[in-house]
């Protein structure tokens, strides 16, 4: 049986998360969210240009990293379960979406130097987004517009029309920067 | 050539009765499983989530049918017909392997096992996909919502593991198949596809199964549709 490799791999690959080369910090949720557009979560241009040095501690910044993306999982699931209702939770909505929203503004600085699959430990992250850095921004950059809009959906079928934009969105990159594990 | 060829042509061989073994329904379905089984397959591991929910539910489809019609079915259908108890299950082997071996009507004692291992591996494999949800939480099972996050995920791994489980009774099944082929020279196919059997030595009612009335039919697609549109809606 392989249960939780599985599962526990595929938000290592993916859990790469740093901050400016720091420790990846866990995204507080904005418990107050604003019903109209929120602006755009700041991005500056330095923090996602570059590979970024590595973490002092690798395996505890990969750990943080991983925690984020399950974090964003849990997120998605409260979508998803809203994407399966007549009436969504528009106010779970707005929150879970600006949770992932907020990930990925700092998503960019998640993937440091060392903190691949050379590092040894388990992880799904592939090692091409360190030699496709532009590619691999350019998609964090797409999952950052879209889940910026999805947290800005005032209504159910707003909701339900960008959903899976910002699916598609997290497909986009897991598509071509992760390798999934066989649990 | 064409002259030898007519007069090495043997008299047509006396019409043998053909025995109706299986029903349009129930090939049908076992035809729509297998290849419903082998879409789910192919669409996960190509990563059309979309494709595979809705291969799922025909299957659902399929299974809440099959065991519908394993009560009010025809007789080879009905699981009161193929499901023995153990004395007959050993009994079979002996049999099996005598000389004068005839081909069951319906599922042999032992056929019946493989048949009932798949339909309960296959349910439980649907079952299990009904509450999962892929990796990303961008396609889910119709029932994942009323499941937290960490069950999912376990179902989740578990629906992934058990595919090997029903892999290895589908191989199983077919090594039966060749089994019976090679060795006894029963072709299980033929009938499968074309729902008849030919020849000597048959068992069962000459004829075979009976027709029924096409009500008995509407219910169980009726039953179907809606088990999965309660699901799914």
């Amino acid at each position: 049986m392989k249960i939780k490799p599985f599962a526990t791999a595929a938000f290592l690959a993916l859990g790469l998360a740093a901050c400016g080369g720091g420790e990846p910090v866990p995204v507080e949720p904005t418990p107050v969210v604003e019903t109209t557009a929120e602006p755009m979560p700041e991005i500056t241009p330095a923090a996602t240009a570059d590979i970024g040095a590595a973490p002092a501690d690798i395996p505890a910044f990969m750990k943080v990293r991983h925690d984020n993306y399950e974090d964003i999982g849990k997120s998605m699931k409260v979508l998803q379960d809203n994407m399966k209702l007549d009436a969504p939770d528009i106010a779970a909505v707005t929150a879970a979406a600006t949770k992932i929203r907020d990930y990925a503004g700092q998503m960019g600085t998640w993937f440091p130097a060392g903190t691949g699959p050379e590092s040894g430990i388990e992880t799904e992250a592939k090692a091409n987004i360190w030699t496709d850095r532009a590619t691999f921004n350019a998609a964090v950059t797409k999952l950052q517009e879209e889940s910026t809009k999805l947290a800005a959906v005032t209504d159910a079928a707003g909701f339900k029309a960008q959903f899976p934009v910002t699916g598609g969105a997290c497909k986009n990159c897991h598509d071509t920067f992760r390798e999934e594990k066989d649990n | 050539m064409e002259s030898d060829q007519s007069q090495e042509t043997p008299a047509p061989a006396p019409e043998t009765p053909a025995q109706k073994v299986w029903d349009v329904p129930t090939r049908l379905v076992h035809w729509a499983l297998a290849i419903g089984i082998g879409v789910s397959w192919w669409s996960v591991e190509n990563k059309a989530m979309d494709i595979h929910v809705w291969s799922g539910l025909t299957l659902l489809a399929l299974l809440v049918f099959r065991i519908y019609w394993g009560f009010a079915g025809p007789e080879t259908a009905r699981f009161s017909h193929f499901i023995k108890g153990p004395a007959a299950v050993f009994g079979y082997l002996p049999k099996l392997f005598s000389k004068d071996y005839r081909a069951a009507f319906g599922h042999n004692p032992l056929g019946a096992l493989s048949v009932v291992a798949l339909l309960l591996a296959i349910i439980v494999q649907v079952g299990l996909g009904l509450f999962a949800s892929d990796t990303d939480g961008i396609f889910a099972g119709p029932l994942n919502r009323h499941v937290d996050y960490d069950t999912a995920k376990d179902v989740t791994d578990f629906h992934e593991d058990f595919f090997n489980v029903l892999l290895a009774l589908i191989l199983l099944h077919l090594a039966a198949i060749a089994f019976y082929l090679v060795v006894k020279r029963i072709n299980l196919i033929g009938p499968m596809l074309t729902g008849k059997r030919r020849g000597e030595n048959l068992t069962g009612p000459a004829r075979g199964i009976e027709p029924l009335p096409l009500w008995r039919l509407a219910i169980g697609v009726a039953l179907a549709a809606g088990v999965v549109w309660l699901v799914a809606r």
